[in-house]
C-alpha cells in the first residue's frame, strides 16, 4: 500500500504543493514529508486517518457515506484528470467503515467544486494561477505592491501561499492574467534582477470554492464574538475546530484549510479590527499562508499564541513577519524541536520578530546592542576632505587651548577666545531624585533651564553677554580638570563665516566643596573667524550633569594635558588620540 | 509616561501665553498671543523693524528682543518637535529647510530625502525633554539671517532598545514673511549621552 502511494505520488498533476491542500489538517500525528507533498484534492490518503483519534460524528458519517455512491457515478467523468480514481475510490470504501469521514467530506466539497466548473458557472469561472519563481525571498507586501503598481489592470489576488520558494495567488480575470503576463521580467527587485511571472490557467482556488456560506459564516460570527474579550481586545481562538456551538450546528472550521481561515479573517476584519490578541491554540494548523492576510487586516495584533500546532519550520513564521509582535506562544509545535538549545530557538524566532519581549510565556532578555546605529554610517565626503581635515586640526588646538586656559586656575585668560557681543549660558540637570543635596548647587545660580526657568526678564538676565560678563561668570565657577580624550567633539555646522561644534565629554572638579565629583558637561560653541587665522566664539552654551562617582572611574582617565606650546612627546601623542577620536566620531556638513 | 507627558507640554503652552501679557513696557514690539502655530511650522510674529542706533539703551534693547523671540520661538519649536517625532513621525523632515543636516550619533543625513528615510526608519521613540536652552546667535555668524541655537537634553526611549540620554543641537533659521516669521532646522545633531550608563 505504502508503495503505491509514493509511487502516484509522482505522477499526479495537481500543482498546488501547499500544506494546506494535502492536510485535512484534524489528527494529531504529524506526518513525514512525502505524506504532505502528496498531491490531490482526494483528501488524505494518509494513513493517520487510520489511527482515529477524532470524535465520530454519525451524523456525517451518514451523509458522506450517500456521497461516496454518488461520487462512484462521477468519478467516471473525471478521470482524465484523476488516473488512479479507481484505486482511491476502492480505499476509501474500504475505510469508511472506520471513522474517516473526513476524507470523504472533502471528496464531496471537492466535487461540487469540480460540477460547477464545469457547468461554467460565473463564481467559479476561469481562474489563473500566477507563480512567481524565488518569491519566498521576497517581503510579501512589497512584492504584491509591486506586481498591482506594475500592472494595468487591477486585481484581487486569492488565496497567496508559497510552494516550496515560489509565491503563487490566484486571479480569477482574464485581462488581469494576460497584463500580468505582460510585466513578466518587468520588476527589478532591490538587486536589480528582473523578476519573473508565470500565468497558467487553473482550478478555483480553495477559498473560493469551498466559501462557507451565509448562515455559517453568521454562526461564525456569533462564536467569535463569544470568545472575544472587548476589554483586552483578544480573540480565543482555541479548539475552534471543536467548539459546541459550531459542532453541534455541524459547522466544520477547520482553520487549517483556506476557506476557513480566510472567513474567520474576514469576521476579524470587519468585526474586531483593532485586535490586539490572537489565540489560535490547538487548531492543527500546519502552515500560516493564510493567515499572513492578518497582517493587512489586523496590524495591530500585538500577541499571537500559535502553540500545539503543527508548524514545522521556522519558515512559516516568516511569513507573519509583518507583524510588530511583542508576544509569542510556539511551544509543542513540531519545528520547536528541530533547534539545538533553547538560545538559537530564541535567536531564530527573534530574527522575525525583533521587537518580541516574551516568548512561550518567558520574557526575553533586552536587546545587548542598539541597532538603530549600524545602518546608517555614512561615507566621509572625499572631496573636501582636506579642508575637513584643516578645519577638525583647527578645532583641536582650539579646545586644547581653550581647556588648558580653563583648568589652570585663571580663567581671565578666556577673554582672548570669546568675541565682544559673545552669548553664554549654562544650564544644569536637577534631579529632584537625589538624596543628598546636589553637588552641582554651584552651578544653579546661573541655572538657565528654560524647561524650569520661566520668568522672562530672568531668561535674558542669565544669559551673559559681553564678553568680560561671560569670563566674569566662568571665573565664578568651581575649578575643573578636564578629560580630554573623553571628549567627543561633532562638528555639525560650517558656513563660511560660522563654524559650530559641540563637545562631549566629562571632567572632575579639583577642589572646594564637591571636590572629586566626577560631572558629564555638553558644549556647543559657535565660532567666528578671526582676523589671525583663529576663532571668536560667538555662543557658548553650557550643560552640565552630575554623573554617580562609582560608574565614572574608568570615565576619567587621563591627566590634563601639556600646554600646547611645548612640544614634549606627550603632547604629540595626546594629539594623535584626540585626531583619533575625532575622526571617528565626528560628523560635519559642508556648504 | 505618556499622558504625563502630554499634560506637561500643555502646562508649557499654558506659561507661554500668559508670558505675553509681561512685556507691555515695551510699545515696539507687538505681542499678539504668543505665536500662531501651524500644525508642523514653527511660527512666530515677526520682528518690527530695530532701527539702527548706537546707543547703548538702544542695543540692550534690542538684545533683549533678539532673546525673547528666539526664546519663544525655541519653546514652540521644541514642543512641536518632539511631538512630531514621537508622534506624527512622517511629518518630521517638514520641521528642516531642504539642505538641512543631521547628525546623528556621528552618522551625517543630508537633504530632505535622506532624512525622511532615516526618520522612517528609525525606530518609533519616546523623549522626555529635561533641558532646554537658546541663544540668539550673532548676526557677524549668519551675515543677518536671524538664527536660535537650542540645545536641548532629556532621556529618549526608541522602541526595542534601551533608554538614553540624549542632548540635542538645532540652529533654527528664521523666513520671514510680512505677515509671520517660520522657523526651520538648519542643522541638527544629535548624540547619546551615556556616561553614567547602569
Amino acid at each position: 500500500m505504502a508503495e503505491r502511494q509514493q509511487r502516484q505520488k509522482c505522477v499526479l498533476p495537481w500543482t498546488y504543493r501547499n500544506e494546506e491542500y494535502s492536510d485535512g489538517g484534524s489528527l494529531p500525528q504529524g506526518r513525514k514529508k512525502s505524506w504532505s507533498s502528496f498531491r490531490g484534492n482526494f483528501g488524505k490518503r494518509n494513513p493517520r486517518y487510520e489511527h482515529g483519534g477524532y470524535k465520530p460524528q454519525p451524523s456525517h458519517f451518514q451523509e458522506d457515506y450517500r456521497n461516496v455512491r454518488m461520487r462512484d457515478v462521477q468519478a467516471d467523468v473525471q478521470t482524465r484528470h484523476a488516473p488512479y480514481t479507481t484505486d482511491h475510490k476502492r480505499r476509501v470504501k474500504l475505510h469508511n467503515e472506520g471513522c474517516i469521514q473526513i476524507t470523504v467530506w472533502r471528496n464531496k466539497k471537492f466535487l461540487k467544486g469540480k460540477v460547477g466548473e464545469n457547468a461554467q458557472d460565473g463564481t467559479l469561472g476561469s481562474w489563473f494561477k500566477i507563480k512567481v519563481p524565488d518569491g519566498m525571498k521576497y517581503d510579501k507586501t512589497w512584492l504584491m505592491n509591486s506586481i498591482q503598481r506594475h500592472c494595468s489592470v487591477p486585481f484581487t489576488p486569492v488565496d497567496f501561499h508559497y510552494v516550496k520558494n515560489w509565491a503563487q495567488f490566484f486571479v480569477q480575470d482574464a485581462s488581469a492574467a494576460s497584463a500580468l503576463k505582460d510585466i513578466s521580467y518587468k520588476i527589478c527587485d532591490e538587486e536589480n534582477k528582473k523578476i519573473p511571472i508565470f500565468v497558467s490557467t487553473s482550478a478555483v482556488p480553495y477559498s473560493v470554492r469551498d466559501k462557507l456560506e451565509p448562515k455559517e459564516m453568521e454562526q461564525l460570527k456569533l462564536t467569535m464574538t463569544k470568545r472575544y474579550d472587548p476589554s483586552q481586545k483578544a480573540l480565543d481562538l482555541q479548539s475552534l475546530r471543536y467548539d459546541p456551538d459550531l459542532v453541534g450546528l455541524d459547522i466544520d472550521i477547520i482553520l487549517n484549510r483556506r476557506n476557513c481561515m480566510a472567513a474567520t479573517l474576514q469576521i476579524i476584519k470587519k468585526n474586531f479590527p483593532e485586535l490586539l490578541s490572537l489565540n489560535l491554540r490547538n487548531n492543527k494548523l500546519h502552515q500560516l499562508d493564510g493567515l499572513s492576510d492578518l497582517i493587512q487586516i489586523a496590524p495591530t495584533v500585538k500577541i499571537l499564541n500559535l502553540s500545539r500546532n503543527e508548524l514545522k519550520s521556522a519558515c512559516e513564521l516568516d511569513k507573519m513577519k509583518g507583524l510588530k509582535l511583542e508576544e509569542l506562544w510556539l511551544e509543542e509545535n513540531p519545528f520547536c524541536g528541530t533547534f539545538p538549545d533553547q538560545s538559537t530557538y530564541i535567536s531564530a524566532i527573534k530574527k522575525c520578530f525583533p521587537k518580541l519581549l516574551c516568548l512561550d510565556g518567558q520574557a526575553l532578555p533586552p536587546p545587548t546592542t542598539v541597532d538603530i546605529d549600524k545602518p546608517y554610517l555614512t561615507k566621509p565626503c572625499e572631496e573636501s576632505y582636506k579642508r575637513c581635515e584643516a578645519l577638525k586640526s583647527l578645532v583641536m588646538q582650539f579646545l586644547q587651548e581653550y581647556y588648558f586656559i580653563y583648568d589652570s586656575g585663571n580663567r581671565q585668560g578666556l577673554l582672548g577666545a570669546y568675541h565682544d557681543e559673545a552669548c553664554f549660558s549654562l544650564t544644569v540637570l536637577f534631579n529632584p531624585t537625589d538624596q543628598a543635596p546636589s553637588s552641582l548647587f554651584e552651578y544653579f545660580k546661573d541655572n538657565r533651564n528654560m524647561k524650569n526657568l520661566k520668568d522672562p526678564f530672568l531668561r535674558v538676565q542669565l544669559l551673559k553677554h559681553t564678553k568680560r560678563d561671560i569670563v566674569g561668570s566662568l571665573c565664578v565657577l568651581p575649578k575643573t580638570q578636564h578629560d580630554l580624550l573623553s571628549f567627543v567633539v561633532d562638528m555639525w555646522f560650517q558656513t563660511e563665516r560660522m563654524l559650530c561644534f559641540s563637545v562631549n565629554g566629562v571632567f572632575k572638579e579639583v577642589d572646594g566643596n564637591s571636590q572629586g565629583s566626577v560631572r558629564a558637561f555638553s558644549r556647543t560653541f559657535i565660532a567666528t573667524p578671526a582676523s589671525c587665522s583663529g576663532i571668536f566664539i560667538v555662543n557658548d552654551e553650557l550643560f552640565v550633569r552630575d554623573i554617580t562617582p562609582r560608574k565614572t572611574q574608568s570615565a576619567f582617565s587621563i591627566q590634563v594635558p601639556a600646554p600646547i606650546s611645548s612640544s614634549g612627546p606627550n603632547l604629540s601623542q595626546q594629539q594623535q588620540e584626540m585626531v583619533q577620536a575625532f575622526s571617528t566620531e565626528s560628523g560635519m556638513s559642508l556648504h | 509616561m505618556r499622558p504625563f507627558r502630554r499634560d506637561w507640554f500643555q502646562g508649557d503652552r499654558g506659561m507661554h501665553q500668559g508670558r505675553s501679557d509681561r512685556f507691555h513696557e515695551e510699545p515696539q514690539t507687538s505681542h499678539t498671543c504668543g505665536g500662531s502655530r501651524t500644525r508642523e511650522n514653527v511660527v512666530t510674529p515677526p520682528l518690527t523693524a530695530q532701527a539702527a542706533s548706537s546707543s547703548p539703551m538702544a542695543m540692550a534693547v534690542d538684545f533683549k528682543t533678539y532673546v525673547d523671540q528666539a526664546c519663544r520661538a525655541a519653546e514652540e519649536f521644541v514642543n512641536i518637535y518632539y511631538d512630531t517625532m514621537d508622534k506624527r513621525r512622517r511629518a518630521l523632515p517638514r520641521l528642516y529647510l531642504d539642505k538641512a543636516t543631521l547628525i546623528w550619533n556621528g552618522n551625517v543625513v543630508t537633504g530632505l530625502d535622506a532624512l525622511a528615510n532615516f526618520f522612517d526608519v528609525l525606530p518609533s521613540s519616546e523623549f522626555q525633554v529635561n533641558m532646554l536652552d537658546c541663544q540668539p546667535v550673532h548676526e557677524q555668524a549668519t551675515q543677518a539671517q536671524t538664527t536660535v541655537l537650542v540645545v536641548t537634553s532629556g532621556t529618549v526611549k526608541f522602541d526595542g532598545n534601551k533608554q538614553h540620554f540624549f542632548n540635542q543641537n538645532f540652529l533654527l533659521t528664521a523666513q520671514s514673511t510680512p505677515n509671520n516669521t517660520v522657523w526651520k532646522i538648519a542643522s541638527d545633531c544629535f548624540r547619546f549621552q551615556d556616561w553614567a550608563s547602569s
